[in-house]
């Protein structure tokens, strides 16, 4: 398989879930700052909120990891 | 760990209520409940004779903190006993005899240092006006009024001078003239006959004054500028006046101030205890939670306190009761700054496992692997080492410096392994070889992967087995299927994955089958009527937690490809200069990403997937009596 193709599907999986994740963050953060403001003992659960949607970017670099190790290796 | 509680519940006469009090906050280590909650039957104590001298000391503590906050803070300051008896009384006299004056102290202070804000704006002001002010400074009879108009609005002044003129006639002027490149002064000159049409004309036409501050209401206009610059020389020295006198006044009472602030807190408090007691017609009756430790100690002053007229003894609580106590961690000096991170999430209950020590070992080891770079480790380190002796003992900074310095103790380690100095920069100007793998190898990818993996299963089994553990102890049966189910699970899924991945015989991929769903039965049994339906979820949610400690690998790759382009950048620049200056912001930014993303990161992995799996949240932090 041509390896540019495989370069840019590794790039989206990655690209994609990370737009996801900031989506997801930018929304948590600024609830999260919010509750932060008004009970500055949240801090430690509101980094856990923030943390949480970060699991899909990490999967995505799974995903593109797979690509370039499993399909990439036959393309070279 | 979490300290180990008892009930201790002291019965006495209610003569004895103070002085038993008094014992317990000396001690520091009881926590009262509400005795009426322990026995039902007990009266609920009424402190009515002592209400209003709670109300008294509440006011005159209040009273005190402000006086206090007036004083400088002082240094070396002798200890002063607090009287013995009629506290409130005492401290009422002392502040009634050294208030008024210590206030009159600090407004002025305050007025001396409000003008020293304000009259450096006036000042500027006038400075810009001078130039319109040397004509009219021999006009007597007459009054002056500076205006500060925008450029935009200049077309005002003439309307303000045909209105002045309509209003005084031929005996009034306007002097206008550019200030700044915005700002134009104007300053209107007219007869004190008219200056209460006058001051309507000008509200009529809205634009705004120079009205000076009130200390210089009856000083000319023109002398006005060279009275702000004499009060602004003469200032410091009147402040500085000030604060010899209020140093001198904290000298004389700061340290009986003190003193009086800590015994009416602490009379305050016996006071405010006694709604939790009970009481019969002649007894008191009070019960809280002791450490275990303490117990001895406790009994043994009291008894020396007051002998024979007390009735101590320990209560066993129920199951229930104890899953209540209060929460008091503790642990050695080299784990106990790992209890800002548990406490930032919420207190362990009580009676579960308490993962401070789990933390200690993890926590560094995550961030050291993620940072891996010999370089910045070692500059971690430093500023560490800087940080933890300029920050105070027991702060959540010191805490977090403390974590940084043992990642970056670990970030060596890994360094060496990767080879790693300044990303490529130690193998490319110094020659230095991995003891493992270099990160930025292409064939390294797999290897940190699985490595990752491996780290997630160790961690997330860990975390599932303390779990079993710890619902054993707490006889949660269902608890105990969810996690022996999740473990068989995850178990079945492993060997599947390795019969796929050709590392196990094909032979075993039916057995592997099998504990997997075995293991998914046990998950239905322990999550009850929706676990059908959920136990498919949980499991791979679980297996989603495993694949997350892959950003063990991912946030250190990012480093390493940032390290390696500002290197590649720098030997490009084509100037010595240029490719240093490229190199410092590269690795600059890098060592802050590299201080702040492992340390959110590693956190994470301990919130999210490790203590999903064991940790019960909810416990109330320990909070005795004399407050230790």
């Amino acid at each position: 398989m041509d390896i540019g193709l495989l370069a840019i599907g590794a790039g989206l999986a990655v690209g994609i879930t990370a737009l996801g994740t900031g989506y997801a963050q930018a929304k948590i953060g600024a609830a999260g700052v919010g509750a932060i403001a008004e009970k500055p003992e949240s801090m430690g659960r509101v980094i856990l909120l923030v943390a949480i949607p970060e699991t899909m970017v990490i999967l995505g670099f799974a995903v593109a990891a797979m690509i370039m190790l499993l399909l990439g290796g036959e393309g070279a | 760990m979490i300290v180990t509680m008892t009930r201790l519940r002291v019965v006495g006469l209610k003569r004895d209520l103070d002085p038993t009090l008094a014992a317990l906050q000396e001690l520091g280590c009881i926590q009262l409940l509400d005795a009426k909650n322990v026995h039902p039957g007990l009266t609920a104590y009424v402190p009515a004779a002592e209400q209003r001298e709670l109300e008294t000391l509440g006011y005159l503590l209040v009273r005190l903190d402000a006086l206090l906050a007036l004083l400088p803070p002082q240094t070396g300051l002798a200890p002063e006993p607090a009287p013995e008896t009629d506290l409130a009384s005492v401290l009422q006299a002392d502040l009634d005899a050294n208030a008024p004056g210590l206030e009159t102290l600090a407004q002025q202070r305050h007025a001396l240092s409000n003008d020293a804000d304000v009259l450096p704006n006036y000042a500027t002001t006038l400075r810009k006006l001078s130039r319109l002010t040397p004509s009219m400074t021999d006009l007597a009879d007459y009054e002056t009024v500076a205006l500060l108009i925008n450029r935009r609005y200049s077309g005002v002044l003439e309307v303000l001078e045909r209105e002045m003129r309509t209003v005084a006639g031929e005996r009034c002027t306007l002097v206008s003239d550019q200030v700044d490149s915005d700002t134009i002064g104007a300053l209107l000159i007219y007869p004190r006959a008219f200056a209460t049409q006058m001051q309507g004309l000008l509200g009529r036409v809205q634009v705004n004054q120079v009205s000076l501050p009130d200390s210089l209401r009856n000083v000319p206009f023109a002398d006005a500028l060279a009275h702000i610059e004499r009060r602004l020389q003469q200032i410091p020295g009147e402040i500085a006046a000030v604060d010899t006198r209020l140093a001198e006044a904290g000298r004389q009472h700061q340290a009986r101030w003190l003193a009086y602030r800590q015994a009416v807190q602490r009379r305050l408090e016996q006071l405010r205890v006694r709604a939790s007691l009970g009481e019969t017609e002649h007894t008191f009756v009070l019960v809280g939670w002791v450490p275990e430790r303490d117990v001895a100690a406790a009994r043994q002053l009291l008894e020396q306190r007051l002998p024979q007229d007390l009735v101590i003894d320990e209560l066993a609580p129920s199951a229930e009761e104890a899953h209540a106590a209060p929460v008091l961690l503790e642990a050695t000096s080299v784990v106990r700054p790992f209890q800002f991170f548990v406490r930032m999430l919420a207190l362990p209950r009580y009676g579960t496992i308490d993962p401070t020590v789990l933390m200690a070992l993890f926590m560094p080891l995550f961030y050291g692997l993620m940072l891996g770079d010999i370089g910045y480790s070692l500059l971690m380190l430093a500023a560490g080492l800087v940080g933890y002796r300029r920050f105070a003992a027991g702060s959540g900074l010191r805490d977090l410096v403390y974590f940084i310095i043992l990642g970056s103790i670990w970030g060596v380690v890994w360094g060496l392994a990767f080879g790693e100095f300044f990303g490529s920069m130690g193998h490319d100007v110094f020659g230095l070889q991995p003891l493992w793998k270099e990160r930025s190898a292409p064939d390294a990818l797999p290897a940190l992967l699985l490595f990752s993996i491996a780290l997630g299963v160790v961690h997330v089994c860990l975390g599932l087995v303390l779990g079993v553990w710890q619902a054993w102890r707490l006889h949660h049966a269902a608890e105990i299927w969810e996690r022996v189910g999740m473990l068989v699970g995850l178990v079945g899924l492993f060997l599947l994955v390795g019969v796929v991945a050709k590392r196990l015989p094909a032979g075993w991929a039916t057995p592997s089958v099998v504990v997997v769903i075995v293991g998914l039965t046990l998950l239905i049994r322990g999550l009850g009527p929706i676990g059908a339906l959920m136990a498919p979820v949980e499991l791979l949610s679980t297996v989603g937690n495993i694949l997350s400690y892959l950003r063990l690998a991912a946030i250190g790759l990012a480093s390493v490809y940032l390290a390696m382009v500002g290197n590649i950048m720098a030997g490009r620049a084509g100037s010595l200069l240029v490719g240093i200056i490229i190199a410092i912001l590269f690795h600059a930014l890098n060592i802050a990403l590299g201080a702040f993303s492992p340390t959110i990161h590693s956190l994470r992995l301990h919130y999210v997937e490790f203590f999903t799996k064991f940790y019960e949240p909810g416990g109330e932090p320990f909070q005795p009596l004399g407050g230790r």
